[in-house]
């Protein structure tokens, strides 16, 4: 353990160290997270509510994606795929560790510094531009958000894993990874709730694991999921994280009996 | 000009076969690019089943403004995909190869290397593009639909301006990703019209970094919303960034002492 914690607090450095990379990667979502700001607060003029968003729920949802997308979505597939591409892997396998725990602490210390930036983007936004902000005060309900929060977090490193494990068969993951993570966010309700869309859209999503990332976090934050609903939510979560925790491990395996490298 | 036609045919020959040698990787790519647009044309379609218009626009208004951000955003893409390489080409010394080659460097580095996979996301944006344009202005011909065209080539002018800009940067400092990052993030403003953001930001996106003047004002001229005024500052912006790009580009390659062993 004390090692994954080391290598956790190494990696925290580092990305604390190169500031402008960090800068580039935040104003990316600033600018997400100003565009769909004005776009909802466009909308929302006039109408006291818009698919049972009222006001501050629908801008509170936008600065929550900043949040999710910050925690739960980023994470560290290009590496990965980077390392079994060129080979680089080898020399964490030589090591006593498992890659899975050591890929896990990197991808922490990274969702670590992206969350206070984004904690940081929200709180300037609520200080410059006073938006309406919809604050949960009930105990129960963050004690649900944070968990849902962890179990996407865990889920989507899982998921990302096994895209970017296709590296070992083929040269070309690239492309599939880039594909994963535009659909996801969309499908995860990254850009906007996924109620906007038509019901039979819905439903199919439902049935997917991708809701769980960023949708049923933030609508849980909001109180539109009640506490018995939102409990059984996050038990269905927790059987997706394992689900593909155990095909990322399958396929981590399988990739890894097929891997071959030359040179040092 | 022949023969920089010949080159550039070259070149392209030689993208489309890398493109098409890696099937699994490209049908990713083009699938990203797709789902990208697909999935935020079906927002724009999903909200307006609830309301009617959207800071004054209609529906397809609305998709006519997030479709000329998309014609502009991937003809630069296609035309500049070179550009994205820059660094590694000043850093691995292809670029002092570019140098002693009889043609431009800046068209070697940059226009060069031709990207299928957007010009195919493109084709159906243009023709969705064209069926908003006839369906709201059903003569082709009209006054509204040229000034629609030459804003809309004005704005590809105005984004090769930014390209040039950071291949330029790219040939000086070494740096290019952070630059280009910055360009493209700003551009995801560009997808809504304008209209929907406040003062600051309105004025922001026309003078300083003029992603409105690039993906709101072709639409605004076509629906007979542009005054001449702005037309005239659209054109005018664009010949001096241009002019000043194509300045700073050749300063760079100036000062350029080749970087590589």
């Amino acid at each position: 353990m004390k090692k994954y914690l080391r290598a956790y607090l190494i990696s925290l450095q580092e990305t604390l160290q190169r500031r402008s990379s960090l800068v580039m990667d935040r104003l990316g979502g600033v600018a997400v997270m100003l565009s769909l700001y004005y776009f909802w607060k466009t909308l929302l003029s006039g109408r006291p509510a818009f698919l049972g968003y009222s006001y501050p729920q629908m801008l509170t949802y936008v600065l929550g994606m900043n949040i999710l997308r910050s925690f739960a979505l980023t994470g560290r597939g290009w590496e990965l795929v980077g390392e079994i591409s060129s080979g680089k892997i080898s020399s964490y396998l030589v090591r006593p560790l498992n890659y899975h725990g050591y890929a896990l602490a990197l991808d922490l210390s990274q969702k670590t510094v992206h969350l206070f930036a984004a904690l940081l983007e929200i709180g300037a936004l609520l200080i410059f531009f006073h938006p309406p902000f919809y604050l949960q005060k009930s105990v129960a309900a963050m004690s649900l958000f944070i968990g849902s929060l962890l179990m996407a977090s865990l889920l989507f490193f899982f998921l990302e894993f096994l895209v970017s494990s296709l590296a070992f068969w083929t040269s070309e993951s690239g492309g599939p990874l880039f594909f994963f993570e535009l659909f996801i966010q969309f499908a995860a309700g990254a850009f906007f709730p996924l109620d906007v869309l038509p019901r039979l859209l819905q439903k199919g999503l439902s049935l997917s694991p991708f809701p769980y990332l960023v949708f049923l976090p933030i609508n849980i934050y909001l109180g539109r999921v009640g506490q018995g609903r939102a409990l059984q939510d996050l038990l269905i979560s927790f059987v997706w994280t394992v689900v593909f925790a155990a095909a990322s491990l399958h396929v981590w395996r399988k990739g890894l009996a097929s891997y071959s490298a030359e040179g040092g | 000009m022949r023969k920089y036609f010949r080159v550039w045919w070259k070149m392209s020959s030689m993208s489309l076969m890398a493109q098409i040698s890696h099937p699994l990787g490209s049908l990713g790519f083009l699938l990203g690019k797709i789902v990208r647009v697909v999935f935020f044309f079906a927002f724009i379609i999903a909200i307006f089943q609830h309301v009617k218009s959207l800071a004054g626009y209609s529906l397809e208004e609305t998709a006519l403004f997030f479709l000329t951000f998309n014609i502009v955003d991937i003809s630069a893409q296609i035309l500049f995909r070179g550009i994205y390489n820059a660094r590694r080409a000043v850093t691995e010394g292809d670029f002092d190869f570019y140098l002693i080659q009889p043609c431009s460097a800046l068209f070697r580095l940059s226009l060069t290397t031709f990207d299928f996979l957007d010009a195919l996301t493109l084709l159906p944006v243009l023709w969705v593009t064209l069926e908003i344009l006839h369906h709201l202005s059903p003569s082709a011909f009209s006054l509204h639909s040229f000034l629609y065209f030459l804003l809309t080539i004005n704005a590809v002018a105005i984004a090769s301006s930014f390209h040039i800009f950071v291949a330029g940067l790219a040939v000086r400092t070494q740096e290019l990703e952070n630059t280009i990052w910055i360009y493209r993030d700003i551009m995801f403003m560009g997808r809504f019209p304008s209209g929907v953001y406040g003062p600051m930001f309105q004025f922001f996106l026309t003078f300083i970094i003029p992603i409105a003047v690039m993906t709101t004002f072709p639409v605004r001229a076509f629906l007979g919303l542009l005054s001449w005024k702005w037309m005239a500052y659209s054109f005018f912006l664009s010949t001096m960034l241009l002019g000043l790009s194509f300045w700073f580009w050749e300063k760079s390659v100036r000062q350029y002492t080749s970087s590589s062993s």
